[in-house]
């Protein structure tokens, strides 16, 4: 220490930031016990799916039997469909809400009076939506369909069904690369709609409703006022405009046309270059940023506490 | 030397009215500073413009650092606490441990474990299930575990029995409070923490009212006490209030000397508390 009690030389004691990382990983850690439904409720589903394999009836004597070999891949695109709509609508929730509920409870100024910049906790709110809830649902997904395939041929090795449906490694890894895939590419797109929803969250006094009525509005006066529906056309291509450029004229194939591989038939098929290369993807995430920053300056200066 | 604060016209709009309206002041360090003021007077966005949490025109350093551009610097060493309790209430204590730990410098766990200890606080409840009491005890915990230099509470122990209160303000100054760190606090129980300050800052109406060491005051302000009858010659001495009370009069006056004063009747230095509302009270504007 080289000060006395007296004099304190601006600046050079200041001590150092704690290391990047391990902020960012408080900050992440923070918003799963603050927010428990993030993690609660796909849980929840997944042991709703798991009681149903267990007590479940299944039927597979009647179907086809391409069908019944890609029985499988079939549960596990089923599983995590619901799955990911499931943690759409949480993350939704989530977004909206994170940035209110701390000047809702005047928190903030608890969290502020720590040495945590509003950038990075604005950006930790961001990536919990946009990567880690994804991803662990991905991880969800796959341990749930594991157990579900495991629970379903053990019933089968006791007789309670019929026959053991088929199992084919390769093609179940072939599947968790696809999803992986397309999870990269849903970020990209949904990276503006999840920083859009964090800066109303961070500015609005009543985030859910100025979430919803404004686009409501939109909806409904465009088309009276201006006989235009370009509002309606912008919503339905940013929410799924990307799938449109990925499966363009790819029909889904018949009962009895079941390809041999629906993963490597989709990486095959769907049109990855066109999708990635969209500018309309880039011009997105850079948007996101754009959004993000807008958020994190208003978490910084927006005093009304 | 540099102040630990260090405050020139300060200047803060919120439309049409001033809420600082040049506020200069500065703090040394090794000081426990009151920041004392009516309702609205400017107390707290003095504090908000201190902690980089608002917007203001002026020149401002705290710590040398400028808490516009530099507030993540500035809040490894510095310390607050905001009026009533805003612990989330979902937190556990531990994840308040935890947090603090995570992310900040200068904490240490032990310090707040051991606090906590004494307290009837378990670590696995949430702030929801304490009492208020019991959430400002945590939030002093933490706070105690902070080596910071400068710690900044505003009305801390608002809403909280005396027990609490007077718990509250012994740890500050017994087991927290040291030469290398300074304190600024305001609250309206001037009469019970009066003791504590070095330093009084009276604001009101965005303006500093009186900036002084609590030695200073006892040079410059006097309180005396006479009979009515002696109180109308007093006045020619032109005390800044005056006020009644079972029918004796108490003058408040600024830079007489004892001698001449002494003569009319009692003759004392007055408390903050009393002083506040001479000042409040007296000063033109009220």
């Amino acid at each position: 220490m080289s000060s006395t009690p007296d004099t304190i030389e601006p600046g050079t004691e200041v001590p150092r930031a704690m290391p990047l990382g391990t902020t960012l990983l408080m900050l992440l850690r923070r918003e799963f016990w603050e927010h428990r439904y993030l993690w609660r409720v796909p849980l929840a589903f997944i042991a709703l799916l798991l009681l149903l394999a267990v007590f479940g009836h299944v039927d597979a004597d009647d179907m086809p039997a391409k069908v019944q070999a890609a029985l499988p891949t079939l549960i596990q695109y089923a599983l995590a469909s619901v799955l990911f709509l499931i943690v759409v609508a949480v993350l939704t929730y989530y977004t909206i809400d994170c940035l209110h509920a701390e000047r809702k409870d005047r928190s903030i100024l608890f969290w502020k009076s720590l040495p945590v910049s509003d950038g990075l906790t604005v950006t930790s709110k961001f990536l919990v939506a946009l990567v880690v809830v994804p991803l662990a649902a991905v991880g969800l997904a796959l341990l749930g369909h594991l157990l579900f395939m495991a629970i379903m041929a053990a019933r089968a090795a006791f007789g309670s069904l019929p026959a053991a449906p088929a199992w084919d490694t390769l093609e179940w890894l072939r599947n968790v690369a696809l999803m992986l895939v397309l999870l990269v590419l849903a970020m990209l797109w949904y990276a503006p709609v999840i920083a859009a929803s964090l800066l109303v969250s961070g500015w609005a006094r009543k985030p859910f409703l100025w979430a919803t009525l404004p686009p409501l509005m939109l909806l409904i006066l465009e088309p009276i006022f201006f006989h235009t529906t370009y509002f309606w056309h912008f919503l339905r291509y940013r929410s799924q405009g990307i799938w449109d450029v990925l499966a363009h004229g790819i029909r889904l194939p018949r009962e009895d046309a079941v390809p041999h591989s629906i993963a490597s038939a989709l990486f095959d098929n769907l049109h990855w270059r066109a999708a990635f290369g969209s500018i309309d993807l880039w011009l997105g995430v850079l948007t996101a940023l754009a959004l993000l920053y807008a958020a994190a300056r208003l978490r910084r200066y927006h005093d009304e506490t | 030397m540099t102040a630990v604060i260090e405050a020139r016209h300060l200047t803060k709009r919120y439309g049409a009215t001033r809420a600082l309206d040049g506020v200069t002041f500065s703090v040394a360090a090794g000081r426990i500073v009151g920041l004392i003021g009516p309702n609205g007077a400017g107390k707290t966005t003095t504090l908000k413009a201190l902690l980089g949490l608002t917007p203001f025109e002026g020149e401002l350093r705290v710590l040398g650092l400028d808490p516009r551009r530099e507030r993540d610097a500035l809040m490894r060493e510095v310390c607050f606490m905001a009026d009533v309790a805003v612990l989330p209430r979902w937190l556990r204590v531990s994840q308040a441990l935890e947090f603090c730990a995570g992310v900040h410098p200068r904490f240490d766990r032990a310090i707040a474990s051991d606090f906590l200890r004494k307290t009837d606080i378990r670590p696995a409840s949430r702030v929801r299930e304490l009492s208020k009491g019991m959430v400002t005890q945590l939030h002093l915990a933490l706070i105690m575990a902070i080596d910071a230099r400068l710690l900044v509470l505003d009305e801390p122990t608002i809403g909280l029995d005396l027990l609490y209160r007077r718990k509250f303000y012994d740890t500050l100054v017994n087991d927290y409070f040291d030469k290398q760190r300074t304190i600024l606090l305001t609250t309206h129980q001037v009469e019970e923490v009066e003791n504590l300050f070095t330093d009084v800052i009276f604001i009101n109406h965005g303006k500093v009212a009186l900036d002084a060491s609590v030695e200073d005051l006892g040079q410059r302000y006097q309180q005396l006490t006479l009979s009515a009858e002696a109180a109308a010659r007093a006045r020619a001495l032109q005390p800044f209030y005056e006020r009644e009370l079972f029918g004796r009069v108490a003058m408040f006056f600024e830079g007489r000397s004892s001698a001449e004063l002494k003569a009319f009747g009692e003759l004392r230095t007055p408390s903050i508390a009393d002083l506040f509302v001479a000042k409040m009270q007296g000063s033109p504007g009220t």
